[in-house]
């Protein structure tokens, strides 16, 4: 597909037009943080940074109803009541602009789970089908990235509907916007095609873009974690500063777990599908008072074990879709660093993942 | 399950209700729909997640078999806000019902064998499915014996069962009860005790437990004892579920999702599972 | 003299104060089960709170302008240890408070207390900077009037920047009049004097000139991007209900699993409510924040009617007993004397 040239200072006029199709959902500057916002005109989306929230919330909100129920009394016998059902209203047609490919790549992950995994979410598939990812390229890495120990990379396509490569040049700054889907395409129909001179100054900005740090060799992930999953102390000691908070999970893109609650009016109601945490302890509290993942140990294991362990042996068969994963593994991370950046006490499942390597390799050497 | 969204209920109707226990209440239920009850299909020990509208859902397994199809058979125990709105609706009242969920028991390993059922309180409702469906193909299966305790004699499910299945001639019922009152005529101890003085043989047997995590704990210790392996112990788990199809997240182990996965594992499949119950 | 103190390595040579809290927790390491202090975090900009449990763990001890984290949140959890803890002044007053209430015992806390002239506030610094783009720092002189020299990556290479810290302090460390711990049983390194200027309130102010429309309209903007993460409830030191808090009860179901702003809103109005009057204002609500929420506002705004109407502040003194954890028949300051029948 042909490359096309976004100028930044026509970013507003596209967003807008884009806006007439979609709703857009663009990040903006708050204060300290960086929010999607729904696209109005008197908007200025800032795509400088990566967003504090990740993309995920365009395909899975925060909170939506799964369904609405009413009950009706029978009028003839007011002890006997019937109930009638209707599902939730289909999604809307949305574009989200800013995205990261980190972010992109979450959408990759989310698929494994509401489309692979078993049964197919109807709702999910829903949102997937009507949203685009217009992402943007990253030109340097933050001291939290590490895309590449995932299979990412600054320029990864996977999952973007169109990605904007950041582009300085001495006559205007923008974008040089690729194409990855077909509806991408038609995306970007009205911009001008990109000359030879930007795409050669795209590859020599890459070219010059440091290269990050050595991934570790994490091949061995998924079985060091189940070596030291009975180890207590170990998780005990890496959980010790947790605050058993929302922000990790919330934040991330591809952690997906949910919670399904009711919400009722009267003699109506909706049954809700809202984000939940593992790092929360009513997660897994059981009616009977008993609870699996008592301790903040248990329950930072969890988090860590799901994304390194649990999903690479969950699939196997996945190759990691950008093909540069250094491990060969697919992880439900991508290294995106919002776990780590936003974390109010800087736990940094980097380092516990280096741990558990560290650890599972001495318990094995002293078992010799 | 709704075939277009497995998120939203059969709309079924209480058909009948009555105590079993001072906590546990019983609950027949039929779909709203006479075609979708014709047509619903099940295997024993699967589970279905029943909504009260306005509260919520929660997972139970329909204890009644898949060989009796006149209703869907819940017993359920007063202890959070689901159970406790449900112990309130009674005959004619609508509820919601996903099912059936989850995997069943190996019904079909087990013919030719004799079954060990070690049960606990409420624990005996998984059991009862199976049981039943074996009573009911009676000749598929070998010796069936049937351990049951409680806490107090009135704390034992499904009571007028009980007395039918002993007095059948063709299993054997073994009552236990911790604290046995003024009236009790049976025996007095805890079902492990109970099982290792019986000395169940393991030779071409299958043992199916389910209870209280106490009771699974000692009661697998006395299995292992009897020289039972892991391959020949069923047992049920429980977790906290919500959505009952392995997207929600937090019944997982380790990769495994007990709600779609299980809840039914033998010892030896739990005992490659991260050790976190 | 200045005092240069790196940030980027934990030489055992960068500090004496460093030096004294290991030397003193050495100590203590048989009398407790661990010690809670301060580690470096995964960048020279973010400490991380660390168990000390043997000598061995003492060298990832740090101390400087960027320990922003309070330590005395998580004592609650751990009740039933015998635990060391390092404070700083403002920390103190939040174990002053959990101590009057009854939430931890005294003698089973050994306090390490270290004055303080300030902490970074990583939001402003993230304002202007890309601070995940920030490899190394260093500080030069006190907090209070010193330096903080970054040296960042990004496109085009390595940049250096040299920022006054004063700018970068937390609004607490403006206007602290407690830099040394008010409970300690090691005074680690010399006193400092207090130099916050008095607490007058501006910000409250500020809010207070709007109109009742533009404040409600400040406060959705502000509520509107709220991910109910419950990090400001779990960061919170006084906040000691957790996991039962209403915020997630069902029984009785007081907030909705809607993302709305009403239950947004509500949750901050009954946590400001739940620490009117023992709240020390140690700002780690809105630190915690990863949305930027200025939710200390509220709770400095319960705090200001406690001190006009009982004259009192929280965490300063371990005898005094909190207002409405008591009752007189006549307040000093509440004028209903006529009206009591």
């Amino acid at each position: 597909m042909v490359a096309r040239f976004l100028k930044e200072t026509d970013l507003a006029a596209i967003t807008a037009a884009w806006a007439r199709d979609y709703r857009v959902l663009a990040p903006v500057r708050e204060g300290s943080s960086i929010v999607y916002r729904v696209f109005s005109q008197d908007m200025h989306p800032f795509l400088g940074r990566p967003p504090t929230s990740s993309a995920k919330e365009a395909l899975l909100p925060q909170t939506e109803n799964l369904f609405t129920y009413k009950y009706r009394k029978d009028q003839d016998d007011l002890t006997r009541t019937e109930v009638f059902l209707s599902e939730a209203l289909p999604p809307e047609p949305t574009l989200i602009l800013g995205p990261r490919p980190c972010d992109a790549r979450g959408r990759h992950l989310l698929d494994r789970v509401f489309l692979e995994r078993g049964v197919i979410d109807p709702q999910y598939k829903a949102h997937r089908a009507a949203t685009l990812f217009v992402s943007v390229a990253c030109t340097s890495m933050q001291n939290t990235c590490f895309c590449h120990w995932t299979g990412g990379a600054m320029d990864d396509e996977t999952g973007s509907d169109v990605l904007l490569h950041p582009l300085a040049l001495e006559s205007a700054s923008g974008f040089v916007a690729k194409a990855v889907t077909p509806a991408g395409e038609k995306l970007l129909a009205n911009l001008p095609e990109a000359t030879s001179e930007m795409l050669a100054k795209l590859d020599e900005r890459k070219a010059q873009a440091p290269a990050p740090d050595n991934a570790p060799a994490l091949a061995g992930i998924a079985e060091s974690f189940l070596a030291v999953f009975d180890d207590l102390d170990f998780w005990t000691d890496q959980s010790a500063r947790c605050l058993s908070c929302g922000v990790c999970t919330y934040l991330c893109p591809t952690c997906s777990c949910f919670n399904i609650t009711d919400e009722n009016h009267g003699m109506s109601g909706r049954r809700l599908r809202t984000w939940d945490t593992c790092m929360s302890a009513l997660y897994t509290l059981e009616g009977s008072g008993h609870n699996p993942r008592i301790s903040r140990a248990h329950r930072l294991r969890n988090r860590v074990g799901h994304k390194f362990s649990y999903h690479p042996r969950e699939f196997p068969e996945a190759a990691p879709s950008s093909g540069q994963s250094p491990s060969g593994l697919e992880f439900s991370c991508t290294g995106c660093g919002r776990c780590i950046r936003s974390c109010p006490v800087a736990v940094d499942i980097r380092q516990i993942v280096l741990d558990v390597l560290a650890k599972a390799k001495e318990t094995a050497e002293a078992k010799e | 399950m709704n075939a277009s969204n497995p998120y939203i209920p059969e709309l079924a109707t209480i058909v009948e209700t009555f105590d079993e226990t001072p906590d546990v209440k019983t609950f027949r239920v039929v779909l709203q729909d006479p075609t979708k009850m014709a047509a619903f299909r099940f295997e024993p020990g699967q589970v279905a997640q029943l909504s009260v509208f306005g509260t919520g859902e929660s997972t139970f397994v329909i204890c009644s078999p898949p060989t009796r199809m006149e209703y869907l058979q819940f017993s359920v125990m007063r202890v959070g806000e689901l159970t406790h709105r449900l112990h309130t609706l009674k005959a004619g009242d609508p509820i919601g019902l996903r099912a059936p969920l989850g995997n069943h028991f190996p019904y079909r390993d087990m013919q030719g064998k004799d079954i060990v059922f070690v049960g606990g309180g409420l624990g005996m409702a998984p059991l009862r499915t199976l049981l039943l469906f074996m009573l009911d193909n009676r000749a598929d299966y070998g010796n069936i014996t049937l351990i049951y305790g409680g806490r107090t004699p009135e704390h034992l499910c499904f009571k007028d069962e009980l007395k039918d299945w002993a007095a059948r001639g063709d299993m054997r019922v073994e009552l236990t009860v911790d604290n046995p009152g003024t009236d009790w005529q049976g025996r007095t101890g805890v079902v492990p005790a109970v099982l290792t003085e019986l000395a169940v043989s393991p030779e071409n047997a299958v043992a199916v437990t389910c209870g209280p995590p106490i009771m699974i704990r000692f009661t697998l210790e006395a299995l292992g004892k009897l020289g039972f392996t892991d391959e020949q112990i069923v047992t049920t788990l429980e977790r906290r579920m919500k959505c009952g199809i392995g997207l929600c997240g937090r019944c997982n182990i380790g990769e495994k999702f007990v709600c779609v996965d299980g809840p039914v594992f033998t010892q030896a499949q739990l005992a490659g599972l991260p050790q976190e119950f | 003299m200045a005092n240069e103190s790196s940030a980027s390595q934990s030489s055992p040579s960068e500090s004496p104060r460093v030096e004294a809290l290991r030397a003193k927790i050495a100590l203590e390491l048989p009398n407790v089960d661990f010690v809670l202090g301060y580690g470096r975090g995964f960048d020279p900009l973010h400490a991380t709170p660390v168990t000390v449990r043997t000598e061995k763990d003492l060298s990832r001890l740090i101390f400087d302008p960027t320990c922003v984290q309070n330590l005395a949140t998580s004592l609650y959890g751990l009740r039933g240890k015998r635990l060391g803890v390092v404070v700083k002044g403002c920390d103190s007053r939040s174990v002053i408070q959990l101590l009057q209430e009854r939430l931890w015992e005294r003698e089973n806390l050994v306090i390490f207390g270290l004055p303080c002239e300030g902490v970074l506030d990583l939001a402003k610094l993230r304002a202007t900077l890309d601070i995940a783009s920030v490899r190394s720092a260093s500080f030069t002189g006190s907090p209070r009037d010193g330096l903080l020299r970054l040296n960042l990556s990004g496109e085009g290479g390595e940049r250096v920047r040299d920022i006054e810290t004063k700018g970068l302090l937390a609004d607490k460390c403006l206007r602290c009049q407690h830099p040394n711990p008010l409970v300690y049983d090691h005074m680690i390194g010399p006193e400092v004097e207090p130099q916050g200027r008095e607490d007058e309130y501006a910000d409250l102010h500020a809010l207070e000139k709007l109109s009742t429309q533009e404040r409600f309209d400040f406060w959705k903007r502000q509520m509107s991007r709220c991910i109910r993460c419950y990090a400001c409830r779990n960061a919170c030191p006084l906040c000691v209900c957790k996991h039962v808090c209403l915020a997630d009860s069902r029984e009785p179901h007081w907030l909705s699993a809607e993302a709305t702003l009403q239950e947004k809103w509500l949750f901050q109005v009954m946590h400001a409510l739940h620490l009117a009057g023992r709240c020390t204002e140690c700002g780690e609500c809105q630190r915690s924040c990863p949305m930027g929420i200025p939710i200390l506002l509220l709770k400095r705004m319960m705090n200001r009617e406690l001190k006009e109407l009982f004259n009192y502040q929280a965490g300063v003194s371990l005898d005094a007993v909190p207002p409405l954890h008591t009752f007189l028949m006549e307040e000093d300051r509440i004028k209903d004397r006529g009206l009591l029948w």
